[in-house]
């Protein structure tokens, strides 16, 4: 049908505006119609006053609009004030941290298994090692001594792993405790452990000896607080120079150094530039992360490693890869928050670690 | 005028061809629901069917009452919005 070429705008919108006006019109009561059917056919069907034939239950719930209160007339945090008694250790606790509570006092759920095998170790720990008493201003590390770790573990009654906690040992121990998030560990002397032990040992833990006390760090092998670089070349200097997990170790795995600069080199010395094939080795010698930083004082001395590794590392040819692996790892890691560098960098490159393997 | 009708008429079967008016109805049950106006108005409604009595009502009964008051209950800004849209409609697709 051709259009009529009456323009709408200009001085005919008065025109434009009757039509608008119209359409609308229409179209609302369309809507109203719609109802009013709706409306018909439920009362001749019999339910449109279904929803009012109890007006007891109407009243009881009703909405409520005041303040202080919700819809349905509670109060907000009415049982944050209770407190309930323990069934365990008859003590009155605060309700919202009951369920805290009765996880450690029973001994049951994720965090307290994990508490009492951390405790156990340390016991087994402390009646082995020597050396006890430390300075208590030499707290850098996680690394403990025994004297501060007694006086932390009265603390354990709060949530291990609140921020508040370190905060509260600052007061209480006068100790420099650094504001970390993370439990506290007994070291484990390598001196007094068979070869064995030390082997079995840092295949679970991380591992590395912390200058302060010299002592092996117990935690995890993705422990913020030492690099993968670190921990294998503890691997390399105590069970020798040839891939840990080979169970023949020839040459000077466990002879104890007596110069400090050797511990020293291991941790602290400033590293060559690091090449491909240094992390091609690393992958195939199953590390998870391979955080990097670019710090000077930190990078343990690699090229020892390499040359080691690359011997029992069986040629795998992940150079381009790995490269870019490593530089987004140092990307991530090149801010100052070690611990969360590291926690990124592992789940990134230990995914592509699992497509690529 | 006849041409004014015819013209109405061919705008009216455009809205229809290009299914903007089935969009413009729906657009406007939906805010009409979330303003609230269907529930006022089936308040109105229960009101006159007990007035006029359950057994009795017809559909003339409440077209007559419901819809004047729906016409004037519609608030601003649907009606607004509304108006806006047909305008954008007949702009673009009426000879401007």
């Amino acid at each position: 049908m051709k259009m009529e070429e009456k323009p709408l705008s200009g001085p005919d919108n008065t025109r434009l505006e009757a039509l608008m006006q119209d359409i609308y019109s229409e179209l609302v009561e369309d809507a109203c119609l719609g109802l009013c059917f709706e409306v018909h056919r439920a009362v001749k069907q019999g339910y449109f006053f279904l929803d009012e034939t109890d007006q007891d239950s109407i009243k009881e719930f009703e909405i409520v609009d005041q303040p202080g209160v919700d819809i349905f007339g509670q109060v907000f945090n009415q049982w944050k004030n209770k407190e309930c008694e323990c069934p365990n250790c008859k003590r009155l606790i605060a309700a919202s941290r009951f369920a805290p509570h009765l996880e450690k006092c029973l001994g049951m759920g994720r965090n307290s298994s994990r508490i009492a095998n951390r405790r156990l170790a340390s016991n087994n720990n402390i009646s082995k090692s020597e050396s006890d008493q430390e300075d208590n201003d030499d707290l850098n590390d996680n690394d403990w001594s025994y004297g501060a770790e007694k006086k932390c573990e009265d603390q354990k009654l709060q949530n291990q792993n609140s921020p508040r906690r370190s905060k509260s040992l600052k007061h209480k121990n006068g100790n420099f405790c650094l504001s970390q998030q993370y439990n506290y560990n007994a070291g484990i002397s390598y001196e007094s452990l068979a070869p064995n032990e030390v082997r079995s040992l840092l295949t679970t833990q991380c591992g590395v000896i912390s200058e302060h006390t010299k002592k092996m760090c117990t935690r995890s092998h993705r422990c913020p607080q030492h690099t993968d670089d670190q921990r294998r070349a503890i691997r390399l200097f105590l069970l020798g120079p040839s891939v840990p997990t080979l169970p023949d170790v020839d040459g000077d795995g466990f002879d104890v150094p007596d110069s400090q600069a050797v511990l020293s080199r291991l941790q602290w010395e400033d590293s060559p530039d690091i090449s491909p094939a240094d992390s091609a080795s690393s992958k195939a010698s199953g590390n998870h992360s391979d955080s990097r930083r670019p710090k000077k004082k930190k990078k343990p001395a690699v090229a020892a490693v390499a040359l080691s590794m690359s011997g029992g590392g069986g040629g795998v040819n992940l150079m381009g890869v790995s490269g870019a692996v490593s530089q987004s790892t140092i990307s991530l890691s090149t801010k100052k928050k070690k611990p969360k560098a590291a926690a990124a960098a592992a789940p990134s490159v230990s995914s592509i670690f699992n497509e690529l393997n | 005028m006849s041409k004014e009708y015819q013209m109405r008429a061919a705008i009216n079967q455009k809205l229809i061809e290009m299914g903007e008016r089935e969009r413009l109805k729906e657009l406007l049950r939906a805010k009409l629901v979330e303003c609230g106006w269907k529930d006022q108005l089936k308040a109105h409604c229960k009101d006159v069917i007990r007035e006029k009595g359950l057994e009795h009502v017809t559909v003339e009964d409440l077209v007559t009452e419901v819809t004047p008051k729906g016409r004037a209950l519609v608030p601003d800004s649907v009606k607004k919005e509304l108006l806006q849209r047909i305008r954008a409609f007949l702009v673009q697709h009426a000879a401007v």
